[in-house]
Parts: C-alpha cells; sequence; structure tokens
C-alpha cells in the first residue's frame, strides 16, 4: 500500500505543479491526472471506477451548472454593462465615489452570481467610464477583482471553494449568512478602506470630463429588458429557496437546477448560443479533481495526513483553526483555490471521525481560501482576468503592482479574518 | 495595360530614419493615408498608414466593450493626446510590412491583389526594387472600367 500511498500523490502533486505552471490547461492536466490515477487504482487495486464515480460531488457540479447556465442567459441581456454604467452615472465622476460603487456593484453580484463572469462583463465598462473620464482605470480594476474574491466568501454560492465546502459539511445558505456574512462584511470595509489609501495618489485626480459620464444612459447599455428581468425574477426565486432549502429538505443543487428549467422554459433561448457561454472546462475540472483527491483518499495518503495532523491536536483548536486559514491562504495566493479545497475536504472529514470538532475549521477553510486569493495576480480566475484584460489598455496591470497594491489587501484581510475567527470561536464550536 | 501607365508617379515616402512624429507632419502636409517608409537605395520597407496613427490616440476600450451606442459623449478620451514621448520614436516602432508591385504588372493582377489583401494602396516598384509610384484601389479600379466604353 505504500506505493499506492506514493504513486497516487506523486500524480497529485505533479499535476498540482503543472496546473501552477500554467503551461498545460488545467483541464487538460486534470483530465489526464484523473485517468492515470484510475489506471494506477486499478493496476495496484487501491481504485475502481465505480470509486471515482462516487468520490465526484454532482451536488457541487449540479450547483454550478445551474448558476453557470442562468449566467449565460443573463449575459447577453447587457445587464451587467447597466449596471457598470449605473454606477458610473450615480458615482458624478467623483473617483472615490467611483471605486465605492463599482466595488459594491461588483461585490453584491458576485455573491450570487459568479464572479469571474461578473468580472469579464463589468471590468471593460469599468475601462471604458475610466477613459472617459480621463482618469487612470488601474484601481477600480483592482478593487473590483479584490473586493468580488473577498465578498464572494459570504454566500453558500458566492465562490466555488464555498459550494464544496457546503456539500461536504453540510453546510446550509443560512449558516453562511450568519457564520461569514457578517465577518465578511468587516473584512470587505477593511479592504475598501485599505484600498483607498493605498490609491490615494490616483483617487485624489480630478476628472477632467465629468459631463460625459452624466450624459450615460444606463437603459441604453440593457439590450434586452424582458429577458434580464425574467432571469432576475427567476435568480430571485431561487434566492429565497436557498434560504428555506435546508427547512424544505432540498440541495442547493436542486434549486439552481430547477430555476434553471425555469428560466429556460420561460426565455427558451438559442440553446446553442446559451451553452457556449458555459464554462465546461471548469465543469470537468472539478470533477476530474474529485476523481483525484478520492484516489489520495483510496490510497491511504489522506489518512496518513490525518494522522499526522491528529497528532497536533493538543494545539488548542482556535489556533488549529488559524494556522489553516493562513496556510490555505498562502497556498491559495499561489496556487489554484479549488484543488486545494478539495483536497483539504476529506482530510478535514478525517479529523472529525477521529473525534475533532471541525465546524470551526470548515469556515477556517473558507476564509483562508477565499481571501488568500487576493494574494497575487494569478492568486484567482478575477485577478487574472483583471490583468489580462488591462494588457490591452495603456495601462497594463503588472505583477509589480500587484504585490504593492493586492498582497497588502491579502495580508490584512487575512489578518482582519483571524481576528474575528478568534472572537467568534466560540459560537463557531458546538 | 500595366500598371506604371496608371500609377502616381509623385509618390510621398520617408526616410526610414524618420520619427512617428515627423510622418504625421508629412501625412498632414500631403494629405495621404498611406506613407511608404524607404531605405537608402530608395527600397520601400514598410509602410505607415494613417489609420495606424491615429490609433494611438484611439480609446483602449472600443476594442473591449462591443457595442458602445450607448456612449455619446467620448468625454476626455476627444481631448486626449499621444504622448509626446510617443512622437519622438522612430517610425520603424509603428511601420507595418509593406506589399508592393512591379511597374510591368497588370492591372486585374494589381486589383486581386489589393483585393485579397485587404489594401487601399499599393506601392509600385521598378525592376531593382525602388519605390516608382503608387497605386490606389481607385485608380485601378477606374482604369479598368474606362476599357468597358472603349469597346
Amino acid at each position: 500500500m505504500i506505493l499506492a500511498a506514493i504513486l497516487s500523490s506523486l500524480i497529485f502533486l505533479v499535476s498540482l505543479g503543472l496546473i501552477f505552471s500554467e503551461k498545460i490547461n488545467r483541464m487538460i492536466v486534470g483530465m489526464a491526472g484523473a485517468a492515470l490515477m484510475v489506471g494506477l487504482g486499478k493496476l495496484l487495486g487501491f481504485y475502481s471506477e465505480f470509486q471515482a464515480l462516487a468520490s465526484v460531488d454532482f451536488n457541487t457540479l449540479g450547483l454550478l451548472l445551474g448558476m453557470m447556465i442562468l449566467v449565460a442567459l443573463l449575459e447577453p441581456t447587457g445587464f451587467f454593462q447597466y449596471l457598470a454604467v449605473w454606477a458610473g452615472k450615480f458615482s458624478r465622476g467623483q473617483p472615490v465615489r467611483l471605486l465605492v460603487l463599482l466595488g459594491t456593484v461588483t461585490t453584491v453580484v458576485s455573491m450570487f452570481l459568479d464572479n469571474v463572469t461578473t468580472i469579464i462583463l463589468i471590468a471593460p465598462v469599468t475601462i471604458l467610464i475610466c477613459e472617459i473620464l480621463g482618469i487612470n482605470p488601474t484601481p477600480f480594476l483592482l478593487a473590483e477583482a479584490l473586493l468580488s474574491n473577498t465578498g464572494g466568501v459570504a454566500t453558500l454560492v458566492g465562490d466555488p471553494p464555498n459550494i464544496i465546502i457546503a456539500s461536504a459539511a453540510g453546510l446550509t445558505f443560512n449558516d453562511f449568512l450568519i457564520y461569514s456574512l457578517p465577518i465578511v462584511i468587516v473584512v470587505w470595509l477593511t479592504a475598501l478602506f485599505l484600498l483607498r489609501f493605498l490609491f490615494r495618489r490616483e483617487l485624489a485626480v480630478r476628472p477632467r470630463k465629468m459631463k460625459a459620464v452624466m450624459s450615460l444612459d444606463p437603459a441604453e447599455a440593457l439590450h434586452d429588458r424582458k429577458t434580464a428581468q425574467k432571469v432576475l425574477i427567476v435568480l430571485g426565486g431561487a434566492i429565497l429557496l436557498f434560504f428555506v432549502s435546508h427547512f424544505l429538505h432540498i440541495s442547493p443543487s436542486f434549486v439552481a437546477l430547477s430555476a434553471t428549467g425555469v428560466a429556460l422554459v420561460w426565455v427558451r433561448p438559442d440553446v446553442k448560443k446559451t451553452l457556449e457561454h458555459v464554462e465546461w472546462s471548469v465543469l470537468i475540472f472539478f470533477a476530474a479533481l474529485f476523481v483525484m483527491v478520492g484516489g489520495l483518499e483510496a490510497a491511504g495518503v489522506l489518512e496518513s495526513l490525518v494522522g499526522v495532523l491528529e497528532r497536533a491536536s493538543s494545539i488548542p483548536p482556535v489556533w488549529f483553526g488559524v494556522i489553516i486559514i493562513w496556510v490555505v491562504a498562502c497556498l491559495s495566493a499561489i496556487l489554484d483555490n479549488i484543488p486545494i479545497t478539495i483536497a483539504l475536504v476529506p482530510v478535514i472529514q478525517g479529523l472529525g471521525a477521529a473525534g475533532m470538532d471541525i465546524i470551526p475549521l470548515w469556515w477556517a477553510l473558507a476564509f483562508g481560501a477565499g481571501f488568500g486569493g487576493n494574494g497575487t495576480i494569478i492568486g484567482s480566475t478575477a485577478n487574472i482576468v483583471v490583468a489580462t484584460l488591462s494588457e490591452k489598455t495603456r495601462t497594463p496591470i503588472t505583477t509589480k503592482l500587484w504585490n504593492k497594491r493586492g498582497l497588502p489587501v491579502m495580508l490584512a484581510t487575512c489578518a482582519v479574518a483571524t481576528i474575528l475567527y478568534i472572537l467568534v470561536f466560540p459560537l463557531y464550536s458546538r | 495595360m500595366q500598371i506604371k501607365d496608371y500609377m502616381k508617379k509623385k509618390v510621398v515616402s520617408i526616410p526610414i530614419t524618420s520619427t512617428i512624429g515627423e510622418a504625421a507632419t508629412v501625412i498632414v502636409e500631403k494629405h495621404v493615408g498611406i506613407l511608404p517608409v524607404v531605405d537608402e537605395q530608395g527600397k520601400p520597407v514598410g509602410v505607415v498608414r494613417l489609420s495606424d496613427l491615429l490609433s494611438l490616440e484611439m480609446p483602449d476600450f472600443i476594442h473591449l466593450v462591443t457595442d458602445f451606442d450607448f456612449v455619446h459623449d467620448f468625454g476626455a478620451v476627444e481631448t486626449t493626446r499621444p504622448a509626446p514621448e510617443l512622437l519622438t520614436e522612430p517610425v520603424t516602432s509603428i511601420m507595418q510590412s509593406v506589399m508592393t508591385i512591379e511597374e510591368d504588372s497588370g492591372l486585374l493582377r494589381a486589383y486581386a491583389i489589393m483585393l485579397q489583401n485587404y489594401l487601399y494602396d499599393l506601392p509600385v516598384t521598378n525592376a531593382t526594387g525602388g519605390l516608382v509610384g503608387i497605386v490606389s484601389r481607385v485608380d485601378i479600379a477606374t482604369a479598368i472600367l474606362s476599357m468597358w466604353s472603349m469597346e
């Protein structure tokens, strides 16, 4: 069994390394890694196809797929453009107000919808608004990525790691609103004030043309009001159902997928076009990671990791949680936070089986995975998106700039989250 | 019917040592849309187009936002000029590769080359590769059309 443990760990670590190197698309790495893992498992007799299928968390995949289709329906209506233009107009061209409004809009939307899509659609309009104002778009783009990463931690559907954690730990939508949202609000405000401070020079510039922004009409940016209304009504219904899903004993994935069904019947879109907007590669990547981590579990790797961690259980539980926040945050800053979360879920479950109170650890994992992504330009997909978009402008966001303005935000958010975690720890532990 | 009978022989060009600012000045003064860049031997090595120069001033968002119908006032962009440092950069930094045609080439062939490569102007060279003239799509097309009425 030692051979199985070594070889399966090797497959997983090499895959992680390849994903980190970004030389090969992560979905391709995931697919190859998963196939190798099952092949090795069959060969050495520790893992079968059936076990592989059983390790895929279809609740996570269903919820993601449902939300992705809903966003795909909303995307072409111009709704995201509408929001950004509204923020621009309402700011009356004042840079600080613009930062707060765009940051808030992006955060609130990405608390319920995929934050990558939100950023992809709001960032170009942000650049537009800044250009007609005659100001540098960098602070606004950075704020959108950092604040939406931070805000995403607040809800079950806000961020993929949350979906994975909630599904594994049985945490409900309301659990997130009670145990995560209040902390995230404080952390988010910290991030906002820090950004305001870090970019004080850029934000002090008086825009040359405020009038141009005032002449923008959000309604004109909304191409398809009717479809937008329909999808938003369905989305509102889904969010209401998320609140009560626990009492009705229905899973979040069922809520998302049935909402998608209703929206599809109501809108009746061109199916081919709609499905083009769904990030199939992400879904396959997730499934492949579940299969790989399932292999690690079957080979006994995670068990021995749990054993090592158990020996450390002399550490007071609250500090154990704090360590998880920081270790996961540092890992998420340089690696993709999704494989980290998927790999740590069975480890935490193992600690639970060994008698540890793991509810606080789930929250530590969620905070670390969420806030850690702010640390580097490659820390989260949202960061990569704004950096890539800015490369097409005259003011590209560089790694150096991110280290100067983004990294402090990660450190501050993790520090504030740690303090709050320690303060509310008695509430987490049962 | 060769290109050399229909080309403009007074072709405006600039030396390879010019700056972007100098290219812009010549384009404005001569009111031309394309400026061949020539080396010491008078051979074309590239072109500067009016559109390449203008793109230095165009806002970034037009490449990022699919539809900007809702922007009625470009605001600060209308009065944004390229940085002065940019204008002193060598013209080679923005010049594009050039496609030329020999002076003894046929008209239809020249027109077909322009169509296929989405070109509107084509510098004309002699046997040794020296720049001797320039033709536009309109020059060639009207020359071809004029044959119709003669028959």
